[in-house]
């Protein structure tokens, strides 16, 4: 009859995200004395140079081995007009050499003359005199050093110099970078080899050959991510140029958004294709990410998170229900919660099955990786940079909510006392109650006095009630506060040629948005690269995070599909308490204490409770990991890679005695009152004395609630990578893997009765409150694990002709435990094939100069998922049964599910094709995708004929479609010296349809927020009941039922669905963003704007059959149905209408019907960010490199939204529990170099 | 180089390949398995049907009338029953869920029998054997008898019957045969005398909720009687309790003691384990026990006065103790166990006790297998033990006379003038089993035995439905669903 559903969210970890600019240090630390050198060094040259400066017109041509220099300087004479006297004895005119000239100048013939040899010559009247050097001081310091100096310049492929390129001698430990235009000087040994290196770019050997001045140009390194022009899988480093998939790739610095802690909402509006639906604002709350809308009906729709190579597995699992609920696991629910968002050095996407291949069977939803930053080749001097952002939210305000003032509120309360809802004997001994309850109480005698509280005379009551209805409490102010969030991030990273290390750190505090609420971070994250020698490197990653965070108390949410409600006792959430709170009751009586009201029939005040009834969240999150790397041959690599990751989190919910639930739970035992007692659902009968009066199981303390969670996992990969060139045009390149990844859960809860938390936390355990539990077969600890085993082979292959055709082909056999022990099911090959064309390198396209690249792709195939069924083989669990008496009670094992020997993985078909075009020299870039998708397998509970003994079996019975097109338009609108104007549009349009589901829900399964699954709809549609009119005599609203008849009484849990309204898809069709920045000498200012739409939304439940002085009304009630006038807003009904309706619930299905439905497209100015650079002049006396401030201001506008939301987010589902909406937040945000 | 690298890969690959399969041998949860007769007999602690007939069977039955509109709507597991419509609802105590909850005991048992099976040491399995194969046929005697035609020897072997499943279910959609009644009937009977010599009592934690022996006799009884195979009633009957002495064990109305007890503890103790009159307990997920004084269809003064408070043939009043108001009248007998999901509010599931077989029941079988066998004074005498545990003079004087009160020959030609003394006994039977089971839906089993036509009548009398000697709605419809199966429903 009335079933729980146990749902749960997330709460967003916010991952702080800073990046600052590091700057090379140029070369100013040299000693003095070698710089006196160097100088004399320069002097010198130019005077040599000075003698050889008088030019000689005439050449010289002589073909002859072994020519006599007597031979020699005869020839000059004939063919030049120089004589060529000899003063040495150094050379005799005997002397022999080897002759080649051709036109050559008498320099050139004089140089190899005396080349080896300590001689000199001079120029005097057409004469050439031969004769030793003198060997001058300085002649002798430079034979000592044997030193040449070397200038020059480092230009990228653009040919824009580059600042912080390590130029070091091949071989010695002398090394310098260049300067910010890119210009070095540096002295070498003659004959000396010159390295130039610089992350992501191939390393550059410049054999110095005399030189003096060496300019080079550095090209991208295909195998270092830096470049949008590689594409990494995760798996490879693939050129962009040779990549068929469907990818996008975003810089760590581009996402980037001040004060946004989560990773994952960086992504908003940023990438084509992939919707972030911010579902709840609360720290460690995972947003709804949809990568080409959703694949699957029951399972996983979220992308798999890769860092650095390696999935980040979720420490619980959360479904796409349970992010709606508000439940305290979904604080944990966010995979990427632990990351800095400092450390990203790049986002890449994958969407299509080309991309995501080598992900196989976990592919379905998407791929994320994530690069996080290493150590940067330089001179092995630290590059440190410090980030501070500094945020504030703003409180929400009644302004943008629909909710009556106090005065309309006691208006609304007085016509409900007239029609008999506040009626003395009803209320005062009611479980929830509030200025009319209050009024009544105060009636009596209070003990010992002879007065009453208040006389009970029309004018007394009316002074009483007179306070609260000018009260106006604004919630949110109480509630709220415009607290500070800070956190600093410090990184230090330093490399040389052979190893590089990356270091950081950061702190977050933020101090919470509500009174409830808290979270401090820490991160830490050290990343060493080594290189033993040229064939072997390797890597070392470790990082970790703790949290401590804070939130209201609160426990699950249940779902009453009798009466269409969704109710969770004791909810503290302070935003839904604010909304749905009214704005009569004070939260402190006139003489400034605590006020308080009556909910479950004790003492309740919303500031004592967020004081007194916490949930107190720790986690420990510590990853290691390794890789090494070893090149067999030249072009061919063996890479490894193995991490491990420990996380551990404790939920702690302290309920203390000063708290409303404890005292619910003695509620008419002390003080006794016999009505209250016998009314108190948290009162126990005992099954042995069923007629005495109830007794409480808490007389004394608190409750400890515990619910830790653990997760442990390995991942180990193995894979070669070989590829060849052949007549520089065949590209061939081979790639083989094997993985395994293994995780273990754990889950463990606790139920503490009666923890004394002030009295030196000493538990008073009334054996009846064990007693109660498990005679209620409710357990009152538990302890769950789960075990993940997976392996996997892979391989891939590629050809590439002449850069312009290119073949891809994929395949992957996967193997896991998750569907049970069974031979068959465990197993699923999946693959791929794709190709692309670069038209640009054709012929035709070469005389043309506005294409600047064209490239054509396609792909075609089969990726899977897991689904939620485990049951290939027979699932038994262990219980016992359900019978009152503790002597009748026994184990059992029941059957969970029966064997399914056809249980297989979900799977889906995938066919992209794709168009990348670049304009202008690729100032403007154009990206466009089209797929369709065909999603079959898929996981569904399904009814069966019950026969076999499971009437609803969870099998792969169901099919989706779904059909999408994406795509981003960017570049400079302008570029020029000091201004530039860079702008993005992305968007992503995906319309899904199941094509074949043997569900059949019920009414309530297809109405909520969350909509449902059906037949011929999208993965999530929204239904309503179809609202009709308001009854003309009573104002009650009426609908065409399930038997489709006009009608007050709706059967929720009715199957016959068909009389029911769609109104839309739960999930958006259409989103995207639009990026702007502009940048003036040192300022930058930018703005985000997102955008979305298609999607139908649920208006908050607000109605009901009955209405207590507790609750606030949204001002549509003062337009409600009074007598015959023609308005939409039911009526508040008087007892006498409720007693006819038979028991029906017409209020709440409305709250579920057509009328309360609207529009869920939105615009919303996501950031704006303006920003100054310090110039360099000023700051360095400080001694920085860099300085820059940011003010960014978050979620500022909703542009536009459907005016029925009346100041609903469309995208927050306002559950309660621990969810908040994103607030609107302003960050300052400084970033230092040093 | 090159084939070297081609042997390490090969070797490396052949050697994961057979690592994994031990590796991706780890279950993903912590699940169960089914290796020891200790599990298997846990096992079968969920054979039983953990479903509730009682809502439907009441409603179809006599022992429902209209109380009005003041009792409100009704919901469909009462209403739609009461008008002999199919239930429009598939939750606790509809017949869909009664159906679907007998075919998961008997996955249960069928998975018990199929470990049994393929064990080495069968012999250590012997009582769980018994159990299941009981199990199973109790399941599905309980789903033939309702969703089936009744038994009727001239027509079983063409009437369709309902699947009897054997095997553990392995594919999602499986195809099944309904076949016949006679079929049904004749696996029930295979099962049943094959478990009767299996079954050990020592083997039992809570005996009480498991065919014991006399469990199992008792059912064997029940299954006779419907399947009028008089004598081997009365032989499983009298294997009941030691002696064939039911009187002890049956519930008494009578005694200061039972008469004494308040509300709460009375409906305790009627559905207790410690009671000797149950014989075999079943929990059942079912809101009937906190929803029956209030269901619009339910006991009605008028009801009570035809029944309970009404004459009997002993001249005596029923002992029996009406509770609640007009739109409320109950007699205390099943004290819900209302099981909290979570910490979480009030919202759980609602479970009854159901006592599948009791003493009277075994008492009223022999009786009334006596009748037919011509042991009049057998059956008399039961009538009489039984009438000793429920008679008095008046609530006032609240004793049993056996002098005034026994139950004769002669009264019973008097008050039923009946055709015969077999016909008079048997007329006396179905009306104390109306009575005593009230509430319990056993009334819809005689009324189906007996071919008895039911007519309701609304509260104002403006409409009646009559529910006749070979109506088609005497057989519950099947499930939708098990059209899936390549079942035929039933006609309408």
């Amino acid at each position: 009859m009335h079933k729980t559903i146990a749902l749960r969210i997330e709460t967003d970890d916010q991952m702080y995200k800073i990046y600052t600019r590091i700057l090379r240090i140029p070369p100013g630390y040299v000693p003095k004395l070698l710089l006196i050198m160097k100088l004399v060094t320069l002097i010198l040259l130019s005077s040599l140079m000075q003698v050889s400066a008088a030019s000689f017109a005439q050449l010289v041509t002589l073909k002859e081995k072994n020519v006599t220099l007597e031979k020699m300087f005869k020839e000059i004479r004939r063919q030049a007009g120089y004589d060529v006297l000899l003063s040495t004895n150094e050379i005799k005119s005997t002397t022999k050499v080897d002759a080649n000239f051709e036109n050559s100048t008498v320099e050139e013939v004089m140089a190899k003359i005396l080349n080896g040899k300590d001689l000199t010559y001079t120029v005097e009247d057409k004469t050439i005199l031969i004769k030793p050097k003198e060997k001058t001081l300085f002649d002798k310091v430079i034979n000592y050093f044997a030193d040449i100096r070397i200038t020059g310049k480092v230009r990228d492929k653009d040919g824009s110099p580059m600042p912080g390129v390590s130029v070091r001698e091949k071989g010695s430990p002398n090394a310098i970078s260049t300067n910010s235009q890119g210009d070095y000087a540096i002295t070498v040994k003659e004959g000396a080899t010159l390295t130039f290196a610089s992350v992501g770019y191939k390393t550059l050997e410049v054999p110095v050959k005399g030189r003096t001045v060496i300019n080079v140009t550095l090209e991208e390194d295909a195998s270092q991510l830096k470049d949008v022009n590689i594409v990494s899988t995760g798996y490879q480093n693939i050129s962009k140029k040779l990549f068929t998939g469907s990818a996008v790739s975003i810089s760590g610095v581009d996402a980037k958004r001040d004060g946004i802690a989560d990773v994952s909402r960086m992504l908003e509006g940023r990438v084509a294709g992939v919707s972030v639906q911010n579902v709840s604002g609360t720290f460690g709350a995972a947003p709804k990410i949809r990568v080409r809308g959703a694949t699957s009906i029951t399972g996983d729709n979220k992308p798999l998170w890769v860092v650095d190579g390696v999935v980040l597995e979720d420490v619980v699992n959360i479904s796409n229900e349970q992010l709606s609920t508000g439940d305290p696991s979904t604080l944990l629910g966010s995979s990427v919660a632990g990351l800095n968002s400092d450390d990203i050095e790049s986002f890449q996407i994958l969407k299509d099955a080309s991309a995501t291949s080598l992900y196989g069977a976990r592919a379905m939803n998407g791929v994320i990786l994530i690069t996080t930053k290493k150590g940067k080749v330089g001179d092995g001097s630290p590059l440190i940079s410090y980030t501070g952002n500094f945020s504030t939210y703003l409180k929400p305000t009644y302004d943008n909510f629909d909710i009556m003032n106090s005065y309309d509120q006691m208006s609304v309360y007085a016509e409900m006392e007239r029609k008999g809802w506040l009626n003395y004997s009803d209320v005062v001994n009611r479980a929830n109650g509030g200025v009319y309850k209050k009024l009544y109480q105060s009636l009596d005698y209070a003990n010992g006095s002879v007065t009453p509280g208040v006389y009970n005379s029309p004018e007394a009551r009316a002074s009483f009630l007179n306070r609260y209805a000018y009260a106006n409490t604004d919630w949110f102010d109480v509630l709220f506060k415009n607290s500070l969030m800070q956190e600093h991030s410090l990184s230090v990273s330093t490399g040389t040629e052979k190893s590089q290390v990356y270091y950081s750190t950061s702190y977050l505090k933020d101090n919470g948005w509500t009174i409830g609420d808290n979270v401090t971070r820490f991160t830490g994250n050290v990343r060493g690269n080594w290189k033993i020698n040229d064939k072997l490197s390797f890597g070392l990653i470790t990082s970790g995070s703790i949290r401590d965070q804070r939130a209201p108390g609160t426990l699950g949410r249940t779902s009453n599909p009798v009466s269409g409600e969704y109710s969770r006792d004791f909810d503290l959430n302070p935003f839904s308490y604010a909304l749905n709170t009214s704005r009569t009751l004070t939260p402190y009586d006139k003489n400034g204490n605590l006020e308080y009201f009556t909910m479950n029939f004790a003492p309740f005040n919303i500031i004592n409770e967020l004081k007194n009834n916490t949930l107190e969240l720790s986690l420990l999150d510590l990853k290691v990991q390794g890789e090494v790397k070893y090149k067999i041959a030249n072009n061919f690599t063996y890479d490894f890679l193995g991490s491990y990751r420990y996380v551990k989190t404790g939920q702690e919910h302290k309920i203390r005695e000063q708290s409303n639930m404890p005292q619910a739970y003695r509620a008419g035992v002390f003080p006794e009152n016999t009505t209250i007692r016998l009314a108190n659902r948290f009162l126990y009968t005992n099954p042995a004395d069923p007629d005495a009066y109830p007794v409480s199981v808490l007389p004394y303390g608190g409750l400890y609630l515990t619910n830790d969670d653990f997760l442990k996992s390995y991942f180990i990969r193995n894979s070669l990578d070989w590829n060849k060139t052949f007549n520089e045009k065949h590209i061939v390149r081979l790639f083989a893997s094997q993985e395994l990844r293994y995780i273990d859960r754990h889950n463990a809860q606790f139920t503490g009765y009666g923890y004394q938390f002030d009295k030196g936390g000493v538990p008073f355990i009334d054996p009846n409150a064990i007693k109660q539990s498990v005679e209620g077969n409710f357990n009152y600890y538990s302890m769950q694990q789960w075990f993940d085993r997976y392996v996997a082979f892979a391989t891939t292959g590629s050809y590439s002709y002449n850069n312009k055709y290119q073949l891809n082909g994929t395949l992957r056999y996967d193997g896991s435990n998750k569907l049970g022990q069974s031979q068959q099911a465990r197993w699923l090959p999946t693959w791929n094939l794709s190709g692309s064309w670069n038209v640009d390198e054709e012929e035709f396209m070469k005389g043309q100069k506005t294409i600047s690249k064209l490239t054509v792709r396609g792909t075609y195939g089969l990726t899977a998922s897991l689904g939620s069924a485990t049951n290939s083989s027979l699932v038994l669990r262990s219980g016992s049964t359900l019978r009152p008496r503790l002597s009748e009670i026994e184990s059992s094992l029941s059957i969970n599910y029966l064997e399914n020997l056809e249980l297989t993985w979900e799977k889906l078909y995938e066919t992209n094709v794709g168009l990348d075009i670049s304009f202008f020299k690729n100032r403007l870039n154009v990206t466009v995708d089209a797929y369709s998708r065909k999603s079959f397998d898929l996981i569904g509970a399904i009814r069966t004929s019950g026969i076999g003994g499971e009437a609803v079996k969870v099998a792969n019975y169901a099919d989706m479609d779904s059909k999408g097109i994406e795509g981003s338009v960017a570049g400079d609108i302008f570029k020029a010296k000091d201004w530039g104007w860079k702008s993005q549009i992305t968007f992503g349009y995906n319309k899904g349809k199941i094509t074949n589901l043997k569900s059949n829900p019920t009414i309530w399964d297809l109405v909520g927020a969350d909509g449902g699954p059906q037949q011929g709809y999208p993965s999530r549609g929204l239904f309503s009941i179809d609202f009709q009119k308001l009854d003309a005599e009573t104002g009650v609203p009426t609908f065409i039922n399930e038997k489709g008849e006009l009608s007050n009484n709706v059967y929720l849990q009715s199957t016959i669905t068909k009389y029911l309204k769609y109104e839309g898809p739960v999930d958006p069709l259409f989103n995207g963003g639009f990026y702007n920045a502009f940048n003036y000498k040192n300022f930058t200012l930018s703005l985000l704007l997102t955008f979305s739409a298609g999607n139908k939304v649920r208006l908050n439940p607000i109605y009901k059959n009955s209405y207590s002085d507790l609750d606030a009304m949204p001002n549509e009630f003062l337009d409600r149905f009074i007598l015959g006038n023609d308005v939409n807003t039911p009526s508040i009904a008087d007892p006498r209408i409720i007693s006819n309706l038979d028991g029906a619930y017409p209020y709440n299905a409305y709250n579920y019907s057509s009328a309360r439905v609207a529009d869920g497209g939105f615009i919303r100015l996501k950031s704006v960010s303006f920003g100054y650079n310090l110039p360099s002049k000023q700051i360095s006396k400080i001694g920085l490199k860099t300085a820059s401030l940011n003010i960014v201001s978050n979620n500022l506008w909703l542009i536009y939204a459907d005016k029925k939301l009346n100041g609903q987010d469309p995208e927050f589902f306002s559950s309660g529990g621990v969810a908040l909406p994103i607030p609107k937040q302003f960050t300052l945000s400084l970033k230092v170099g040093l | 180089m090159k084939k070297k690298i081609l042997y390490i890969t090969i070797a490396i690959s052949t050697l994961s390949f057979t690592g994994c399969k031990k590796y991706l041998e780890q279950s993903p949860d912590l699940r169960a398995t089914l290796d020891s007769p200790d599990k298997v007999s846990e096992l079968l602690v969920t054979a039983y049907p953990h479903g509730n007939y009682i809502t439907f069977c009441e409603a179809m039955s006599d022992n429902a009338e209209d109380k009005g509109l003041a009792a409100g709507g009704g919901e469909a597991e009462n209403r739609d029953p009461w008008y002999f419509n199919d239930v429009k609802s598939r939750e606790i105590d509809s017949p869909d869920n009664y159906w679907n909850e007998c075919y998961k005991a008997i996955a249960a048992a069928n998975q018990a029998l199929e470990t049994i099976s393929s064990v080495s040491n069968p012999e250590a399995y012997t009582a769980q054997k018994g159990e299941a194969l009981i199990a199973r046929a109790y399941s599905h005697f309980m789903l033939v008898t309702l969703f089936s035609k009744i038994y009727n020897v001239n027509t079983a072997s063409t009437d369709p019957g309902i699947p009897y499943v054997t095997q553990p279910e392995r594919v999602v959609y499986k195809k099944y045969e309904r076949k016949t009644v006679a079929y049904v009937y004749q696996q029930i009977q295979n099962d049943l005398t094959q478990g009767l010599l299996l079954i050990n009592d020592s083997k039992y934690t809570i005996p009480k909720y498991h065919f014991t022996k006399s469990a199992a006799h008792a059912f064997a009884a029940r299954f006779f009687l419907f399947k009028k195979d008089y004598a081997k009633v009365v032989e499983h009957a009298n294997l009941v309790f030691a002696g064939g002495n039911i009187l002890p064990n049956l519930r008494d109305y009578v005694a200061p003691s039972s008469r004494s007890m308040e509300y709460a503890k009375r409906q305790a103790y009627y559905t207790a384990a410690s009671n000797p009159a149950n014989i075999l307990l079943a929990e059942a997920g079912s809101a009937w026990g906190r929803s029956y004084p209030f269901y619009r269809y339910g006991l009605t003064f008028n009801l009570v006065y035809k029944t309970i408070w009404g004459t009997n043939v002993s001249g005596g009043s029923w002992a029996y103790q009406l509770y609640g108001r007009d739109l409320s009248l109950n007699i205390p007998k099943f004290p819900e166990h209302f099981v909290l999901t979570s910490q979480n509010g009030n919202i759980g599931d609602p479970y009854n006790m159901i006592p599948l077989f009791s003493a009277e029941e075994v008492l009223f079988n022999r009786a009334e297998a006596n009748a037919y066998l011509g042991n009049y004074s057998a059956s008399l005498k039961d009538l009489n033990d039984f009438g000793s545990k429920r008679f008095i003079v008046s609530d006032a004087n609240p004793v049993y006379d056996a002098g005034t009160h026994a139950i004769t020959e002669a009264k019973i030609n008097t008050f039923y003038k009946p055709f015969n003394l077999q016909d008079g006994l048997i007329q006396t039977i179905l009306d104390f089993k109306r009575v005593d089971f009230m509430f319990e839906g056993q009334r819809w089993f005689d009324i189906l035995r007996y071919n008895i036509p039911v007519t309701h009548a609304t509260a104002d009398l403006k409409s009646k439905f009559i529910l006749g000697p070979n109506d088609p709605r005497r057989v519950v419809q099947i499930p939708a669903e098990a059209e899936l199966a390549g079942i035929e429903r039933n006609p309408r």
